[in-house]
């Protein structure tokens, strides 16, 4: 009988761990939860939260009208080099939602060592602004249904230029 | 025939490829003695059925890292979720680690992902060479089985304007009796002896291209050799087949990310305008 008291002791403490490593994670790796600071009550997801893919989902990599090179000129025709001695990686996520609407933009960026680095703001907010502002991301549906779905673009960086967009 | 041959070896690489970073298999482990990499990959076996950017995919994995933080193969597989959402930092630190523990099995992953989704030329040559320094055996193809991963260092050779030196290690490879033509190994030959103005060995490499793997880009970049030769015959013809092509869905295309030397629609467009009225 007094093994009881132990035995729901240990079944408590195994639910406990369980319960700290789920909450570590969101739905998904990389999932942006709604942020009133950051983000804008205009944009809408069309679909529930649970339901936002990914871009490559549908096996046709990224989808922008007139292909990728539409955005690479977008970019490489706007920016403007920087003077600074900062190289990397900047990432910018955002979703696409079912009107091809961009929100929910989240940063992340790293030095060439890829440890964590922020960069001159003038490169951030210059890459940030310019991808708000890119409107041609095409719709994606499956089985008739249209889709949110999570894009990101990676813009690799050599001091203070812009040399690359990914994906 | 010989296009059979090569889709059997790809099919042959992709399995050998889905096998080795599939699970391991945790008997070997028990096998050879190892009981706390067994407990670890049992516990990793829980991710079966979940999407690997799933909280449940993730949590198998660290309830198998907990066993053992030895455990190579569960920091690689926590790592691809992060890889495909583009987040560079965690990703690295999840293969730092699982290099750490088993360099040999992992080298090859993590210098083909810093190539193929964060054009980390530098860093993708530093781990394939290493890597081809630590074993006496071929370091084999990269994750989706379409290069080589001496096709695919050069390439990483190529971005960084090394083109000579690219070429030399593509015909290096060619001349090792085990490899056999990739997809795309004569059209990125190709291009690099069009960039670098050998159009006649680069119109040799664009029609092994045309045998092996006849795309658009191929059709494009043998179109734009003969331009330079003044061949304005054999320039619009190919331009309209790499139109055709391309509309037909026959170009480079890769789910993740762009491949290198994929070209655009609009691209031939203003190619061909610029050729008929030539």
């Amino acid at each position: 009988m007094r093994l009881f008291p132990s035995l729901l002791l240990l079944l408590f403490l195994i639910g406990c761990s369980e319960k700290g490593q789920s909450d570590k994670y969101l739905r998904w790796v990389g999932d942006s939860v709604f942020n009133e600071q950051l983000d804008s009550t205009n944009f809408q997801l069309c679909n529930k939260e649970k339901n936002v893919n990914q871009y490559f989902h549908l096996q046709e990599g990224m989808q922008y009208k007139g292909e990728k090179i539409m955005l690479v000129n977008h970019f490489f025709d706007q920016y403007k080099q920087v003077d600074v001695n900062q190289s990397g990686w900047i990432r910018i996520r955002f979703i696409v939602n079912c009107k091809g609407e961009s929100g929910r933009f989240r940063i992340i960026s790293s030095y060439k060592n890829y440890t964590s680095q922020s960069f001159d703001k003038r490169i951030t907010n210059q890459l940030l602004e310019l991808t708000r502002s890119l409107d041609g991301w095409e719709i994606q549906s499956k089985n008739e249904k249209t889709k949110d779905y999570y894009q990101y673009l990676i813009f690799k960086i050599d001091n203070g230029k812009l040399i690359e967009i990914m994906p | 025939m010989k296009n059979i041959l090569s889709i059997l070896c790809l099919f042959l690489c992709l399995l050998i490829t889905a096998q080795l970073n599939g699970q391991p298999n945790c008997q070997a482990y028990k096998y050879f003695g190892d009981d706390l990499k067994y407990e670890a990959c049992i516990a990793a076996e829980k991710r079966a059925g979940h999407y690997q950017f799933s909280k449940e995919y993730q949590i198998a994995l660290d309830q198998a890292l907990a066993i053992d933080s030895s455990f190579a193969f569960a920091y690689k597989a926590k790592s691809t979720a992060y890889l495909k959402s583009g987040d560079f930092i965690t990703w690295i630190a999840l293969m730092d680690k699982a290099v750490y523990y088993n360099p040999k099995e992992n080298l090859d992953y993590r210098g083909w992902c810093r190539f193929q989704f964060f054009n980390d030329y530098e860093g993708a040559i530093k781990d394939l060479e290493l890597l081809d320094s630590l074993v006496d055996y071929d370091i084999g193809h990269c994750q989706n089985g379409f290069y080589h991963l001496h096709i695919a260092r050069a390439l990483c050779y190529k971005s960084m304007g090394q083109k000579e030196k690219a070429i030399s290690i593509i015909l290096e490879q060619f001349k090792n009796p085990t490899h056999y033509a990739g997809l795309f190994d004569y059209l990125h030959l190709g291009v690099l002896y069009l960039e670098t103005d050998q159009y006649q060995k680069a119109i040799e490499a664009f029609k092994k291209q045309e045998q092996e793997n006849d795309l658009a880009e191929n059709r494009y970049y043998i179109a734009m050799t003969y331009k330079k030769l003044n061949n304005k015959k054999e320039y619009l013809g190919n331009l309209t087949v790499a139109l055709k092509k391309y509309s037909d869905g026959v170009r480079l295309q890769d789910p993740y990310v762009e491949q290198k030397d994929k070209i655009y629609l609009s691209q031939i467009k203003n190619e061909l305008e610029i050729a008929n009225k030539l």
